[in-house]
């Protein structure tokens, strides 16, 4: 399995100096098959923030340029920064291309409408059911199970505002979960409601949230058991959580103790906070290795950056490195899509 | 009047190493009156750093009291605004002008950016901040509008099938006039468009594209530098400030539009137009 990271950053795109090694796009990973000679070797994307914008370009120069094309788009949530690259993914313009999508449920929206608001007037130019590919929608429960080709794929719910969910991926012995965005589970359940006054530390949880919570957290745990990789929300440090644990974020401590308990074999800290600089994420993964490495705890620990290109082969060997820029800014003039979208 | 630029791109935020200089994020000016208040242009993600920035100020304790002024809700010129401080803190009131054909369309227009499935605000009831709704038309039956002493104007300019509101504000006879995503028929901007930007000290105006680009993606709306150049040599302005660059445009293609843009600028005799490039940062006095 082969995992690239095109966007990594949490809450909303950071262009600017401060960001240009883990870059400032917002939450997308592709994850394709090792085996990609294999014609039945699926196409799956993890979340669809501006980072897919990227990916779109480059999934032209193939198949979904010619409108033959096929991939699975998992979203963990539909807030901003895990949709917003969609009207702007180029291979959704080509008819033909055949794009399938799969999110939590909704308890009183379709997700096609979800995502048709983002593309409708007075948002945005081309309306969702114009942009010409086929795009199908399977809601999920929190618990789903379901496969995609030879890929099995395993659902569990996080602790976020809306609800959030977490997803599994197995393929040929390897394994990777992708678990943003979510609290940790000890000091607020966070449901549809709006919370506008966090707890107090040290206020007592509710008898029902805290078993809501401690059933949420194992979920996760199981979901991680002997990952590969885990990609983890690491959005906050400790300092920033206690102010706002009511945000639905994680400090690398909680993700650390989740990996630690399920035995997962590498994490990878992503969704890195948009005021968080280049230099910050350097000093944070090099504390939390050389932690882990102390300890004996026998987990890896990387830090997403936009180009990562992660490569886990049987028996557990992750390989991290930087992927060879899929498109090199154009000398001569602008990237122009293969194909133009339909603005009519 | 002092005019500041926050985010000059189009479309979709672009970070990375070719965007640097100019800046990658969306669509935001800021003006300051000669009275020191503050007009902020659309709200696309430049709008974030300017709110931190204000935090330090009388927006942090809760006594700010801005006018934000919206061209048209696609996102790039309002995603920023879930993200900027000072609507958190409880106090501040902004004044916030847009096109619409009433305060609650306007008021819609900013709900369905904070909706639960999309934002955990859910509502824009959930700020702390208060909002006083000024929709315009911009269609010249507008009663003439002025927020602490600055005049408003509005006229609306073709962008595709949507259509942009192009904003000028006038204050002790300076003026300086906003208009983005703008996508002209071939006669160019309409009577109404050219009469707001009639002599204006600074015209920031849409320049997505080259004029090739252009001519390949016309349905989209938007202008190349060379409509931005006819323009304001069309209405004689002092300034031409090109804005809203295509997501793609290295800083090195901005360049390049940029000289392209003064040849064509002294052809069509305007070499005393002065051209400036927007930038992230920037500040233009007037």
């Amino acid at each position: 399995m082969k995992i690239h990271f095109w966007g990594v950053r949490g809450s909303f795109p950071v262009p600017g100096k401060s960001t240009q090694r883990y870059g400032g796009n917002t939450s997308c990973v592709e994850v394709r098959c090792a085996n990609s000679d294999d014609p039945g070797a699926p196409r799956i994307i993890l979340d669809a923030g501006t980072g897919l914008r990227r990916l779109g370009k480059e999934m032209m120069q193939g198949l979904f340029g010619e409108g033959k094309g096929e991939a699975h788009m998992l979203v963990s949530h539909t807030h901003w920064d895990h949709i917003q690259g969609l009207p702007f993914f180029s291979p959704l313009y080509h008819a033909g291309n055949k794009f399938h999508v799969y999110a939590r449920q909704r308890d009183d929206t379709h997700l096609r409408t979800v995502f048709a608001l983002q593309s409708d007037n007075p948002y945005f130019s081309v309306p969702f059911d114009a942009a010409g590919a086929e795009v199908g929608f399977t809601e999920l429960t929190d618990d789903a199970r379901f496969e995609i080709g030879p890929v099995k794929v395993r659902c569990t719910r996080l602790n976020h505002p809306w609800i959030a969910i977490a997803f599994r991926l197995d393929y040929e012995g390897t394994s990777v979960a992708y678990v943003t965005d979510t609290a940790p589970f000890r000091d607020i359940l966070i449901e549809q409601k709006f919370i506008r006054q966090p707890p107090k530390p040290g206020d007592p949880l509710h008898p029902e949230d805290a078993a809501k919570l401690q059933a949420m957290r194992h979920g996760v745990v199981k979901l991680c058991e002997g990952a590969d990789l885990v990609i983890y929300d690491t959005q906050f440090t400790p300092v920033e959580y206690a102010q706002k644990p009511h945000w639905g974020h994680s400090c690398p401590e909680d993700a650390i103790e989740i990996a630690r308990e399920a035995g997962a074999k590498a994490l990878m800290l992503f969704h890195h906070a948009p005021e968080r600089t280049d230099d910050q994420i350097d000093s944070l993964l090099r504390q939390h290795r050389s932690e882990q490495e102390r300890s004996g705890s026998g987990l890896i620990v990387h830090a997403a950056f936009e180009g990562m290109e992660v490569d886990i082969q049987r028996g557990g060997y992750v390989a991290v490195g930087k992927a060879t820029p899929a498109l090199e800014p154009n000398a001569t003039g602008p990237h122009h899509d293969a194909q133009e979208p339909t603005w009519k | 009047m002092e005019v500041t630029f926050h985010g000059v791109r189009g479309s979709i935020p672009a970070p990375g190493p070719e965007t640097v200089r100019y800046g990658g994020n969306t669509s935001c000016v800021s003006v300051r009156s000669r009275a020191g208040k503050l007009f902020i242009l659309d709200s696309g993600t430049g709008i974030i750093a300017l709110g931190k920035s204000l935090i330090a100020t009388e927006f942090g304790r809760g006594q700010g009291h801005a006018a934000i002024l919206l061209s048209h809700a696609h996102w790039d010129h309002i995603q920023g605004f879930p993200f900027f401080a000072p609507i958190f803190v409880p106090g501040n009131r902004f004044a916030v002008f847009g096109p619409a054909k009433s305060s609650s369309m306007l008021e819609g227009m900013l709900e369905g950016q904070v909706n639960p499935n999309f934002s955990p605000l859910y509502t824009m009831r959930n700020l702390g901040a208060t909002f006083e709704l000024h929709p315009l038309h911009g269609d010249g039956e507008d009663r003439p509008t002025s927020w602490e002493e600055v005049q408003i104007e509005g006229s609306q300019n073709p962008h595709g099938h949507a259509t942009c509101l192009a904003y000028r504000l006038t204050d002790c006879g300076r003026s300086v006039v906003y208009a983005p995503d703008a996508g002209y028929p071939e006669s160019g901007p309409s009577e109404a468009s050219l009469r707001l930007y009639q002599g204006a000290d600074l015209l920031i105006h849409d320049a997505t594209y080259t004029p090739e680009d252009r001519a390949d993606r016309l349905s989209r709306g938007y202008s190349s530098f060379a409509d931005a150049a006819m323009a304001a040599v069309r209405a004689q302005v002092r300034r031409l400030a090109l804005f809203h660059y295509d997501q793609d445009y290295t800083d090195a293609q901005v360049d390049i539009c940029y000289e392209r843009c003064r040849v064509l600028l002294n052809d069509l005799g305007g070499s005393n137009i002065e051209l400036i490039a927007a930038r992230e940062g920037l500040t233009i006095s007037l």
